[in-house]
């Protein structure tokens, strides 16, 4: 029976202190959205709050063992082991805990970082969030990085009286732009435009080998009933000539954008895959996930770098604490309180 | 037809007020379907799930009132369809007269299996809330007398707005988390972290974590302390406002989630 009196005489100020710790961490997610991500990530994992992490898990644990209802009530145990397992999984995959780790073990741990590789290149360096290039176990090829726009784009026209005009870059098609500004028609789209010349005479080609550089031909019918052709540049928006009362653009939405990654160990390939935004590549403990690339000419992907460690374990405790609230909050309910009267 | 649905809604409150059931019924079901006609028009013109940018999630949160209106009328038993109305106003008016309706094409990040139902339960569990904070109001106004909501039932008139609030969010609170953890777990897949203490993601725990302070609370004290437990409530809303509207078009908090405007 002392057992007994002990666990009621800590229910109450364990309640007291998970309230409060509950508190602290909604004012310190408050406080850590104001101070920038940066600030958050090094505020969330300095030592106070190293000591504040533990002191929940120990106080979730505790609140386990002290209220027995919450062993009865399924849902509501699921919940706060679920949160205790969250937690503890992201301590391991933490800064604070790849430190811990690698001082106990001797180890050099690659937590997070990016690669930047070239197309057809071959890589192995990841550069840490502070600047530090660490080696990976194994290379990373980029075969091809390409990128995919919805069709079609934007030609965006900007008159001089701040007038402005937004065509679907559509080849073959005509749009009047009244009196003061005449005829726009669409005359070609290039990937890889290059001029070229003959003599005299200049024209635009595709060149695969001058790299990407997406461009519109237009023919221009000006008021005055002169033709001209003018080439507007994706990489070069409100481009004018002085001549010229209208500035031009060529806008393209990115719908995606694609690394073929292919994974080398003792010179062989051991994996390979596309890896897209929302879908990464998971080989060896590490996540390989698309981050960015080259905007200019896209001759190059970023890649980022992420360490799994911990992650399982976080996944685990989302699944309890999904199902505990909703059994705790919707299905005992449903089910007719048959759990409670259990 | 955002605008038709609004005076629809609000037909829907003055006839609800005047207690002239059949008509605020009859408004309430045509606001719902003149709603839900502007967002499936909506999906078709921009051929994607809208609830890309604040414009088509204001317009969502439109028609999802009404489903949930029905079932805290006819599951948890809470009535003030008056005040539901008013909320559909409300989440109406940013939809039809501050956001940019112009069509968006859908950026990488956005194209994903969990884009839909991790926007769809955060506006489910939105609105629960809203409902929730409004019967906080109630409770606070009224000193926690019964609230004849309309068109009331013998066993609501009987409810307090304080046990009405309550049930409201312990039945917004699963969706919530079950929003956090697939908002979590898209980040994963999309930037390679499952948490990166973005600001709408510390502001979302913060949402998330008034709410886990008040079921504590009220575990604690259970009725005894409405009117905190009522101003709990509010705090709850006011941290989901600025989580779905101030961490967007502030620019004291940039960060992952800005492209969402």
């Amino acid at each position: 029976m002392p057992e007994a009196g002990l666990k009621n005489s800590l229910k109450r100020p364990v309640l007291w202190a998970g309230f409060i710790l509950i508190l602290l961490l909604t004012v310190f997610s408050i406080y850590g959205a104001f101070i920038g991500v940066e600030a958050a990530q090094k505020f969330f994992n300095s030592i106070p709050l190293a000591v504040y992490w533990l002191t929940f898990i120990i106080l979730l644990i505790l609140s386990i063992f002290i209220f027995p209802r919450l062993l009865h009530w399924r849902g509501s145990f699921l919940n706060h082991i679920g949160c205790v397992i969250i937690l503890l999984g992201g301590i391991i995959g933490s800064q604070a805990g790849f430190a811990i780790y690698d001082k106990l073990s001797g180890t050099d741990t690659i937590r997070k970082g990016q690669m930047i590789i070239n197309s057809g290149s071959t890589e192995r360096a990841v550069e840490m969030d502070n600047g530090i290039i660490k080696m990976l176990p194994f290379a990373i090829k980029l075969v091809n990085f390409k990128i995919d726009y919805y069709q079609p784009g934007q030609l965006i026209i900007r008159a001089q009286n701040g007038q402005g005009f937004k065509i679907p870059a559509e080849t073959g098609h005509k749009y009047d732009l009244g009196d003061e500004f005449g005829i726009i028609e669409i005359v070609e789209q290039y990937e890889y435009f290059k001029l070229s010349r003959e003599g005299d005479k200049r024209f635009a080609i595709e060149d695969v080998n001058g790299g990407p550089n997406p461009a519109l031909e237009i023919s221009w019918q000006k008021p005055d009933g002169n033709n001209v052709t003018r080439y507007v540049f994706q990489r070069f928006p409100g481009h004018a000539r002085p001549e010229d009362n209208l500035q031009f653009s060529y806008q393209r939405a990115i719908k995606d954008f694609i690394s073929e990654l292919e994974v080398i160990k003792d010179n062989k390939v051991v994996a390979q895959k596309s890896i897209e935004v929302n879908k990464p590549l998971h080989c060896e403990g590490f996540l390989f996930y698309q981050q960015g690339y080259d905007v200019e000419a896209a001759r190059y992907s970023i890649l980022g770098v992420t360490n799994d460690r911990g992650l399982g374990i976080v996944f685990i405790g989302f699944i309890l604490l999904c199902i505990g609230v909703f059994w705790h909050f919707w299905f005992r309910h449903i089910l007719g309180d048959r759990e409670m009267e259990e | 037809m955002i605008y038709a649905a609004m005076l629809a809604y609000l037909a829907t409150f003055i006839t609800a007020l005047l207690r002239k059931i059949k008509p605020a019924q009859y408004f309430f079901l045509a606001g719902f379907l003149i709603a839900s006609t502007a967002l499936f028009y909506r999906w078709v013109h921009v051929w994607h799930i809208p609830m890309q940018n604040l414009f088509e999630v204001f317009l969502c949160l439109g028609v999802v009132i009404y489903p949930v209106s029905i079932f805290s009328y006819r599951v948890l038993r809470i009535g003030a369809i008056a005040a539901d109305m008013l909320i559909g106003v409300i989440v109406l008016f940013p939809a039809g007269f501050i956001f940019s309706a112009e069509p968006l094409q859908l950026p990488p990040a956005l194209q994903t299996w969990l884009f839909g139902p991790h926007v769809f339960v955060y506006m489910l569990s939105y609105v629960l809330m809203a409902k929730a904070a409004v019967q906080a109001f109630i409770q606070l106004l009224w000193h926690g007398l019964p609230y004849h909501g309309l068109p009331a039932r013998e066993e609501m008139a009987t409810l307090s707005p304080e046990e009405a609030a309550y049930r409201m969010i312990c039945a917004g609170f699963p969706l919530l988390t079950l929003g956090l953890i697939l908002g979590s777990f898209w980040g994963q897949q999309a930037w390679g972290d499952w948490w990166s203490w973005d600001p709408k993601e510390l502001w979302s725990l913060a949402s998330w974590l008034i709410y886990v302070g008040f079921l504590h609370f009220r575990y604690m004290f259970a009725g005894k302390f409405p009117r905190i437990n009522s101003l709990w409530a509010i705090a709850g809303l006011a941290a989901i406002i600025i989580t779905l509207l101030w961490v967007n078009l502030s620019r004291l908090f940039p960060g992952l989630h800005n492209y969402a405007m």
